[in-house]
């Protein structure tokens, strides 16, 4: 699927931490995907070991509403 | 099995076609739309409802704008109007039908004409010639002036007085003038003193596309002349026309004749495509149990006055259907009657690219059956509701996202939580207890005491099973999965040489008797048949009874219920909607789960009934009762005099079941079940707890991304120095925040969402 343009940015501006590797996150590039259908975003992400981080008012705001979105179509 | 496939993919582009007739005639019960019996009655068609509406509120011009649709002389048809609607009052059943021609009367004399005339309006191109005089005439000319076709009256008459005169010559004089001002205010061309013969009807003909001519006229000048009234046409003159008697039959003469004019004027047959025309059958139902039996207003010679008309028409009942609205929380959330409703909701099944927006109303259905019985036509929408998840679920369309939950509840129920054992000391028993799911989850003591009670009293040997029956899966549409499970079902109890089943609850009474070979009866049943136990006692104080959806057209369970609370004392406090007509308390069909907001008005709906404390026979009413606050029993926790209190969270929930499973295996099998304990310590604190209520998590699924943190110690920080640990369970992504105790965690938050999340390169 092409990826064009990011749906939604968050940057972490050094409030969070790894707690495995012990750095800082940056913004950086993930992918939600649902139902066969993906989105390009910039999420807090790890620079060492990758992890991505959905903050709480994400996963229960936006993330929640393009699900119900997708889950009509 | 404890996981469910979530569909692929939004791209599924088929539907599984619903045969158009069976939704149609299922829709086609629904008599909302029906018009009221006075308008069905009129032949000329008018809203009598809102006109009355109109007129009671003093809007005379309204009222009067409505009745100028079908009469372009307001002040003649009330005059004469034979008022075939007043025939079909209902009011007329329970006192004196609403003097519906007199309101008209008044409207006609005090109501102020819209400024808006024809004046402006663009005329059809086609010409239509009105050839002599008369009511026919003269209504025919308003008829085709209100169609916009230019419109020449060739009349013998000297001018336009006489011609009116001619038409109307029963009107007073002051109504006269009022309809001749009328008149002239209409865009109608004329031409007077003319000498209507045959030479000057054929010269007319050839300089205009339609001729009309009044009948008279018509009959001196083709004495041969054959009309037929429903056309109202002489085919082989070519001129429309045709007998009419009285003012009313005058009007809709009109009417008809306007209507072949313009089939004519197009070169169509005027034979087809005309509607309905005419009075009409209405299979309106109209309550008049509260309906007030009133005498007219006294009418003089003169007519009503403005106030006398207001308070006249105020009388109309209003004729509407909405039996089921009155009771249906569902119905009255989406503010629409179920025709409409379940046409949309049928559309939304064969929507092949798009949003499916009836998705949230079509799984919001309790299923319950109630409307079909206080339907007077026997309205299905459970049926229609049914149909169309199952039809979803057959094209991959249904998302899985509202049910899931559910399901995977009743996966843990047949799974993690299933128990199948004969009675001790039987190798085969004469019966099974199937207490239900939700017994097992939200009063599993009494569930033991009555298992332990019924092995005790009865011969033969009792087994046990605890799961769920399937309701589930039923409600939800997924069909496979239903088959599955009344499978196993099946065999489980075929391994038990197909013993009679005790149910415990009413829904899964009426589920599992629909596929299993043996018996199926009612612990309420067995109660009766053994009395009661020791220690049995109602409450001391009067109680409304709830009858549960499941037990509805079971008069045999309703009245064995009744019987059982009168044993244990109870004094039952009469309720309005009870026996079959009980509304559901929002756990059927699974709207609990797919729409909250419906499930708590259907509960309130329930409890708005009585202040009393409640006592029902199915589990789940007896948790939704409590969750909005009212004190409430199951009746099986008054005949063993357990107490259930207050009502268990999703996760108690699961392990009352799994906790009701390993006791009755240590106690009665003398079995030691294997349970996972967990090696750390796990606490929550008190918002968390709610949140995870709230948001359907359960401390499983706490547990699973707990366990994974400590297998992987992938977690993130935040600045308050919590923990935020993360795992994808199933078809969902669970997050906790939470942070280091001594031994253990301590849970602050935690969410979801369903959308998997990865890194991305470039």
């Amino acid at each position: 699927m092409a990826i064009e343009k990011n749906y939604y940015t968050i940057d972490p501006e050094g409030k969070l931490k790894c707690f495995k590797c012990g750095v800082p996150l940056i913004k950086g590039k993930a992918k939600f995907m649902y139902l066969d259908n993906g989105f390009p975003v910039e999420l807090p992400v790890c620079p060492v070991c990758g992890f991505v981080y959905v903050p709480e008012e994400l996963a229960l705001g936006k993330v929640a509403s393009v699900e119900r979105a997708l889950e009509d179509k | 099995m404890s996981q469910i496939q979530e569909r692929g993919s939004t791209h599924v582009y088929k539907v599984n076609k619903i045969s158009k007739e069976e939704m149609e005639s299922m829709v086609a019960r629904c008599v909302y739309e029906d018009p009221p019996f006075c308008s069905a009655a009129c032949p000329l068609k008018l809203d009598v409802r809102a006109f009355l509406e109109a007129a009671a509120a003093g809007n005379f011009k309204k009222a009067l704008q409505l009745y100028e649709k079908i009469a372009p002389f307001p002040l003649i048809l009330s005059a004469g109007c034979e008022a075939p609607c007043e025939g079909r009052c209902r009011l007329g059943e329970i006192g004196e039908a609403l003097a519906v021609r007199e309101v008209e009367r008044a409207v006609a004399r005090f109501g102020e004409q819209s400024r808006l005339g024809g004046i402006f309006r663009s005329k059809k191109r086609r010409t239509v010639a009105v050839l002599g005089s008369g009511l026919f005439a003269l209504l025919l000319a308003g008829e085709l002036e209100k169609k916009a076709y230019p419109v020449t009256v060739f009349c013998e008459e000297a001018d336009e007085e006489s011609w009116l005169r001619a038409a109307a010559d029963f009107l007073d004089e002051e109504a006269f003038s009022l309809e001749h001002k009328r008149l002239k205010g209409k865009d109608i061309q004329f031409e007077f003193g003319c000498v209507l013969d045959r030479a000057f009807l054929e010269q007319k003909r050839s300089c205009t596309d339609v001729l009309c001519a009044s009948w008279e006229l018509t009959k001196r000048l083709f004495p041969d002349a054959v009309c037929t009234s429903e056309l109202m046409f002489c085919e082989a003159e070519r001129l429309v026309t045709g007998p009419t008697e009285g003012v009313t039959d005058a009007a809709f003469g009109a009417k008809k004749t306007a209507l072949t004019v313009d089939r004519l004027a197009q070169n169509l047959d005027p034979r087809n495509t005309r509607g309905q025309e005419g009075p009409v059958e209405s299979r309106l139902y109209t309550d008049l149990s509260e309906a007030k039996a009133l005498d007219r207003v006294p009418c003089s010679a003169g007519g009503y006055s403005r106030e006398q008309a207001m308070e006249e028409a105020g009388r109309c009942l209003s004729c509407h259907c909405e039996e089921c609205l009155k009771s249906c929380a569902y119905l009255k959330h989406y503010k629409k009657h179920p025709g409409l409703l379940a046409r949309e909701i049928y559309n939304n099944t064969q929507i092949i690219m798009g949003d499916h927006q009836l998705n949230k109303p079509m799984n919001a259905c309790s299923l319950c059956g109630q409307c079909t019985v206080v339907c007077p036509n026997g309205f299905d929408m459970a049926r229609v509701c049914h149909l169309a998840r199952q039809n979803m679920v057959s094209t991959d369309k249904m998302p899985l996202a509202p049910h899931e939950f559910a399901l995977l509840d009743m996966l843990f129920s047949n799974n993690e939580a299933f128990l199948v054992r004969p009675q001790p000391g039987f190798e085969s028993c004469k019966y099974v207890f199937f207490p239900g799911c939700q017994a097992a989850a939200i009063a599993p003591g009494t569930v033991r005491a009555a298992y332990l009670d019924l092995c005790e009293r009865l011969e033969g040997g009792v087994a046990l099973m605890l799961g769920c029956c399937g309701a589930i899966c039923d409600w939800a549409g997924r069909y496979e999965m239903l088959g599955q499970t009344r499978d196993f079902i099946d065999r489980e109890l075929s391994k038990l040489g197909d013993p009679v089943v005790i149910a415990g609850c009413p829904t899964c009474r009426k589920e599992l008797s629909g596929f299993v070979s043996a018996s199926v009866v009612g612990i309420w049943d067995m109660l009766l048949e053994l009395g009661l136990p020791e220690g049995a006692k109602g409450l001391d104080r009067p109680a409304a009874l709830h009858d549960s959806c499941g037990a509805r057209g079971d008069e045999a369970t309703q009245r064995a219920i009744r019987t059982l609370a009168a044993q244990l004392g109870c004094e039952l406090t009469e309720t309005p909607f009870s026996g079959d007509r009980s509304p559901c308390c929002g756990y059927g069909g699974l709207t609990a789960y797919a729409n909250r907001e419906v499930a708590a008005e259907m509960a309130d709906k329930c409890l708005e009934r009585s202040d009393a404390p409640y006592i029902s026979y199915c589990m789940a009413c007896r948790d939704r009762f409590a969750r909005q606050g009212r004190e409430s029993r199951h009746i099986l926790e008054l005949c063993y005099g357990t107490d259930a209190g207050a009502p268990p969270d999703i996760s108690e929930k699961r392990r009352n079941r799994l906790t009701l499973k390993n006791e009755l295996l240590r106690e009665v099998w003398r079995e030691e079940p294997r349970e996972m304990r967990l090696d750390y310590k796990l606490q929550y604190t008190d918002e968390a707890r709610a949140m995870m209520d709230e948001r359907m998590i359960l401390t499983d699924d706490v547990i699973a991304v707990m366990d994974a943190f400590r297998e992987n110690g992938e977690a993130i920080e935040d600045e308050d120095g919590l923990l935020v640990a993360r795992r994808r369970v199933g078809n969902a992504t669970f997050w906790v925040k939470f942070s280091l105790t001594d031994g253990g965690y301590l849970v602050h938050r935690a969410w979801s969402h369903r959308m998997r999340v990865e890194k991305r390169e470039g």
